[in-house]
């Protein structure tokens, strides 16, 4: 009975896509909408011609994101934290945080190995996040590969382990904060520099703009950083990894819980 | 040639509309809350997808294109890149979008808690017996 479902389904979608292509040309944008896209390419990179208007970094998404329209990603940011903040609120009459006994966990093998994987795991994501300005990738992305690490530990071992060894949730809200305060404290790093030297410029502001001269270094020892983006990714990823931990702590602490209850 | 390829993309755009439909239909009719949930984040992932697909663009009789990252940093290339790469506006947005998306996700997936620590079921026909 399912399988006729599926198989209908499967021809329905390939006529369907037939149709589409006889009128493929009408459906898709025309190339009106080209000329946003070709500003924001042309100037991710580019001290050659657009020295006014470029973040210098290689990758035109993380340009957009943290530089072109970096409000959005602030409010983004906040977003996330709110959602976090009102879900701990809401759950709070129903947490428990005590360290009890941690529990059995799986084998030995999956244990030493989770040993192993551990650092690699916390490696991959802050290189995913600290490139994030020369490859695919970002604070965000990067946060959510660390993010992993306290999952694996929380199937692995157990959330009792997690909590005593200083993991406990007001822990990680404290580091999700220093990150959100390093977030908003690069935002306006080159207002209060130039407020200091008696110039100006504006709040997230990167690199040299027509009537403010003031910008955030280009390179640090040789290294591309292009300005705010790289600090706005290592702050973004302290944010994301802190906040996902406190979620998973949470829920895990309700099925052991609920558990209880029975 | 050229045939086969506008056909293997509509599959794809054909296959959105397809799911779409379908986790609409989830979102409304499913009674059980995490399968709304599952749903929900279905239908996230299918405008996002979409997205994405209205930004690609295959320039026909030219080279293919590229993703918006440059590789090489000379002004030759940055006038090249700008012709060719894809839309980077839309990959931008979807992450906006798919960070927010998460953050609603996270706050639902809070309430169901709050939801079953009342009620002591996530079936929603139930909820609304149960209600007042």
């Amino acid at each position: 009975m399912k399988t006729v479902e599926v198989v209908v389904l499967i021809i329905l979608i390939l006529a369907l896509a037939l149709l589409i292509t006889v009128g493929f040309e009408h459906i898709m944008p025309s190339t009106a909408v080209r000329p946003p896209a070709e500003f924001y390419l042309y100037a991710t990179y580019n001290p050659y011609k657009l020295r006014e208007y470029t973040v210098m970094s290689p990758e035109a998404v993380t340009a957009i994101v943290w530089d072109f329209r970096g409000l959005d990603t602030l409010f983004e940011t906040s977003v996330f934290y709110l959602a976090l903040i009102a879900g701990l609120a809401l759950t709070r009459r129903l947490l428990s945080e005590r360290a009890e006994k941690p529990g059995h966990g799986l084998s030995l093998i999956v244990k030493t190995v989770t040993r192993i994987t551990a650092p690699m795991i916390i490696v991959v994501g802050a290189s995913i996040a600290l490139h994030g300005h020369l490859t695919p990738g970002g604070g965000f992305q990067g946060g959510s590969v660390i993010a992993v690490l306290p999952m694996v530990i929380i199937v692995v071992f157990s959330v009792s382990f997690l909590i005593m060894r200083g993991f406990t949730t007001s822990k990680m809200i404290i580091m999700r904060s220093l990150g959100l305060f390093g977030i908003g404290l690069t935002a306006i790093a080159l207002f209060l520099v130039s407020l200091i030297q008696g110039t100006h410029a504006y709040v997230f502001q990167n690199m040299i703009k027509p009537d403010a001269q003031t910008s955030m270094p280009i390179y640090i020892a040789g290294a591309l950083i292009s300005g705010t983006l790289w600090f706005f990714n290592l702050f973004e990823m302290f944010a994301v990894a802190a906040g996902f931990s406190i979620a998973f702590i949470v829920l895990m602490l309700a099925r052991t819980l609920q558990v209880e209850e029975r | 040639m050229e045939i086969i390829n506008t056909y293997l993309l509509s599959v794809v755009l054909a296959s959105l509309l397809a799911n779409f439909v379908i986790s609409l239909y989830a979102i409304f009719f499913k009674p059980h809350y995490i399968k709304k949930i599952i749903a929900l984040t279905i239908f996230s992932d299918t405008a996002n997808t979409f997205a994405i697909f209205i930004g690609y663009r295959r320039w026909i009789n030219q080279n293919p294109s590229k993703v918006p990252v440059l590789t090489d940093l000379n002004p030759r290339a940055v006038e090249e890149f700008a012709k060719l790469a894809v839309d980077p506006l839309p990959q931008a947005l979807v992450l906006t979008a798919i960070v927010i998306g998460l953050a609603v996700i996270l706050f639902l997936v809070f309430l169901g808690w709050i939801l079953y620590s009342h009620y002591k079921t996530l079936d929603m026909r139930e909820i609304r017996r149960l209600r007042g």
